[in-house]
């Protein structure tokens, strides 16, 4: 991969120590701690309810993390920070600016479906950013651009191909300079042709140096753009270590083994 | 204001004997109502064309007309016209005849839900449309229908309550006489709506373990 | 038939008609208006809150109008609340819709795709701009039938409005009735009026759901 990034090694961007989550009784996230660095790409993996999604919603606090900490630039995330116990929520305002921030694309697009592709992009900075109607519009062709969807502008949800409307959804998050983006199984629920359109748009975001944490099941993409890639297991960061490590001929550990077997096995027809 | 307690106490055992009368306006005009309603519902969706517009008159007439207004017209017009038939059997009578036309339509939506196979099955067993409705389409489409239905028949408990414009001794009409003996009718009329509201309570309990009832077979 | 009466009991009659529309139309709007309040407090409160509404609503959608404006009318005095029949039959009218209202709109609320209220939130929109720009305008394609169909049965139930003596298109009719010991046709020609008025407003209704829908057909076109 030609790389023109500053460094993998840059400092820490989000910060999560010993962190948990609960769901009643039920234990999403035990005790996970992981940086994520500046201009990194780290991809999460592993089997199916082991985590992944939680992990990337305590980020930008979708759901509320129980123990421990997320931070982004020193900042607590969701949480106030003045040491009282129990902890108490941020006010929504405060929420709300932490969250332009982080960019967030969801495996099922969450487009609004009453507003074209145009106007998608351009709500929130509309009314988070609060442009004047011409520069947001601009700013909202510009990213439209980006995504290789500007003749279909005027087009609403329903009138776009799954990897159309995927791409709007990028072109939301990236519309608001994010420092950060989140992706939760992006190309799951596209059609395998349109699979690539969706890839390709993120290849050239990490090649441009975007800060890109990505919940995915496209091994593929995982060896070959992840800086780093982070496997949970069972509610349990178990590795966190460059690609090369998890899928170089034998992983360490064997639940990886198990996993990328079973991952084979799944792919080879 | 005092709310007297004492005043419910003493006048519970009228009420309480009332609302016999409006359980049996409603449940008498649930049983019209569906038996008009299958015989609606299927001139509504027949072949006839003729039947279809008459039925959709029927439905939208006695839809479109307060409840109120049906029961005066039905009043007046009955000795009218020279029928003689007690209140009751009127108010009852009316009560179905305005509910038929939603019953109608619950069930024209429930047989809509039925695959239309099993009526080409029927035909290729050589089975009669009398023969098919009764066995296959009504019984499913009751079955279908429930939670609707048993909407209807709350709905039914509440505008038995219009019965007592007409003279008819239920609930409301009782509660009534009770407030212009005793002039306390912040008290009556809340006990009378607390008997209604656990009528109501109890069908729409009895209805959901129906459900599940007919859910599990 | 004797239309004779009708051009001489005409002004009562038109009057009592427009009683019916004042009661109907004021006390939708104020049904919707309280009805969305219970609905936004539903989605935004605590749990006690919660269960208050709950029983509110339980209540109200349990017993007959006809026993809760007779608690209004006849029993408000003795708390202080003492009502003209008109603003009796407005307001038994607003408390007796407001539930209806507020589950059509909770469904409504219900019916918006969590994940594009959390798309939202993670852009940065707050709570009162995702209500506006996101939920209501496609709440608004879904609640429009069932709203206009409660509202045409609100427009029935005006009738009971005369048993408290509102000098509504009913009670006008029975007065006129009971002056001219003619029964038959007068309340024959008030169902036609009433019928007539529900088809109407049906049509109407329709055009209305046509209209709000306008944007979503364009959309999927
Ligand atoms: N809102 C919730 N309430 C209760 N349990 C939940 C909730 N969300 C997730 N869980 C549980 O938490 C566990 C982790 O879920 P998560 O969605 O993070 O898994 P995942 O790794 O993303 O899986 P997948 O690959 O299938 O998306 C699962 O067992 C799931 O059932
Ligand atoms: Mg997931």
């Amino acid at each position: 991969m030609p790389d023109n990034r500053d460094s993998a090694e840059g400092a820490p961007i989000i910060t999560v120590r010993a962190m948990s989550k609960r769901f009643g009784d039920f234990e999403a996230l035990t005790d996970i701690s992981i940086d994520v660095r500046r201009s990194e790409v780290l991809c999460l993996i592993g089997p199916s309810g082991s985590g992944k999604s939680t992990l990337l919603r305590c980020m930008n606090f979708l759901e509320r993390y129980d123990e421990g900490e997320v931070r982004m630039e020193g900042e607590l995330i969701g949480w106030r920070d003045d040491g009282a116990a129990p902890r108490r929520p941020l006010p929504s305002a405060v929420l709300r600016e932490q969250r332009k921030h982080i960019g967030m694309v969801f495996q099922q697009f969450n487009l609004w479906p009453h507003f074209t592709a145009l106007q998608n992009v351009a709500e929130a900075l509309l009314r988070v950013k609060r442009l004047p109607r011409d520069e947001a519009f601009a700013r909202a062709e510009a990213a439209l651009g980006k995504v290789d969807l500007a003749d279909k502008a005027g087009n609403h949800p329903s009138g776009l191909s799954g990897g159309q409307q995927q791409r709007v959804a990028i072109a939301r998050a990236i519309a608001m300079e994010p420092r950060v983006m989140l992706f939760d199984e992006p190309t799951s629920a596209l059609d395998p042709e349109l699979v690539g359109e969706v890839l390709s748009v993120m290849k050239q975001m990490a090649a441009e140096g975007m800060t890109m944490v990505v919940v995915t099941h496209e091994m593929g993409f995982a060896a070959h753009v992840a800086d780093r890639v982070a496997f949970l297991d069972r509610a349990r960061l178990v590795a966190c270590v460059p690609p090369a490590e998890i899928f170089g001929a034998t992983p360490a550990d064997e639940r990886i083994r198990a996993f990328l077997q079973t991952y084979r096995e799944r792919n080879v027809v | 204001m005092d709310f007297s307690f004492k005043v419910i106490l003493h006048n519970l055992p009228f009420l309480l004997a009332a609302a016999k009368w409006t359980l049996l306006i409603s449940v008498a005009g649930m049983a019209i109502s569906i038996f008009l309603g299958i015989f609606i519902c299927a001139a509504r969706i027949s072949r006839a064309a003729w039947l279809r517009r008459a039925a959709a008159v029927y439905i939208s007439f006695f839809r479109g007309v307060p409840l109120l207004v049906q029961l005066l017209v039905f009043f007046y017009m009955l000795p009218h016209v020279g029928i003689d038939l007690p209140a009751m059997a009127a108010a009852i009578l009316a009560v179905g005849m305005c509910s038929a036309a939603y019953t109608a339509e619950i069930l024209r939506g429930a047989l809509q839900a039925i695959p239309a196979g099993q009526t080409e099955a029927a035909d290729a067993l050589g089975m009669s449309p009398v023969w098919l409705w009764r066995r296959i389409l009504v019984p499913q489409a009751l079955r279908l229908g429930m939670p609707s239905l048993v909407n209807e028949l709350i709905l039914l408990v509440k505008v038995s309550s219009l019965a007592s414009v007409v003279g008819i001794g239920e609930l409301t009409r009782v509660a009534q006489n009770i407030t212009g003996q005793t002039y306390r009718p912040l008290e009556v009329y809340i006990a009378a709506a607390a008997i209604y509201f656990l009528i109501n309570l109890v069908i729409s309990q009895l209805g959901r373990v129906a459900e599940r009832r007919l859910q599990l077979n | 038939m004797e239309f004779e009466l009708f051009h001489r009991y005409g002004p009562a009659l038109l009057r009592g008609f427009g009683v019916t529309i004042l009661c109907w139309v004021a006390g939708s709007i104020g049904g919707i208006v309280l009805g969305f309040a219970i609905a936004c407090l539903y989605r935004w409160s605590w749990r006690p809150v919660r269960w208050l509404l709950q029983a509110y609503v339980e209540l109200i959608r349990g017993t007959p109008f006809m026993i809760q404006l007779f608690i209004l009318y006849y029993g408000g005095p003795y708390v202080g609340l003492v009502l003209s029949p008109v603003q009796a039959g407005i307001l038994s009218f607003v408390i007796y819709g407001s539930p209806y209202f507020s589950e059509i709109f909770r469904s409504g609320f219900g019916s918006i795709p969590e994940g594009q209220i959390e798309a939202a939130r993670c852009v940065g929109l707050g709570e009162a701009a995702i209500l506006r720009r996101i939920v209501l305008p496609q709440m608004l394609v879904l609640i429009t039938a069932p709203l206009t169909n409660f509202i045409i049965i609100l427009s029935k139930e005006t009738a009971i409005l005369s048993v408290v003596t509102v000098p509504e298109l009913l009670y006008e009719t029975q007065t006129m009735a009971a002056e001219t010991f003619t029964y038959v046709e007068p309340f024959l020609v008030l169902s036609l009026c009433y019928w007539l008025l529900v088809v109407l407003t049906s049509w109407l209704g329709q055009k209305v759901e046509h209209r709000v829908t306008r944007h979503l057909r364009r959309a999927n076109a």
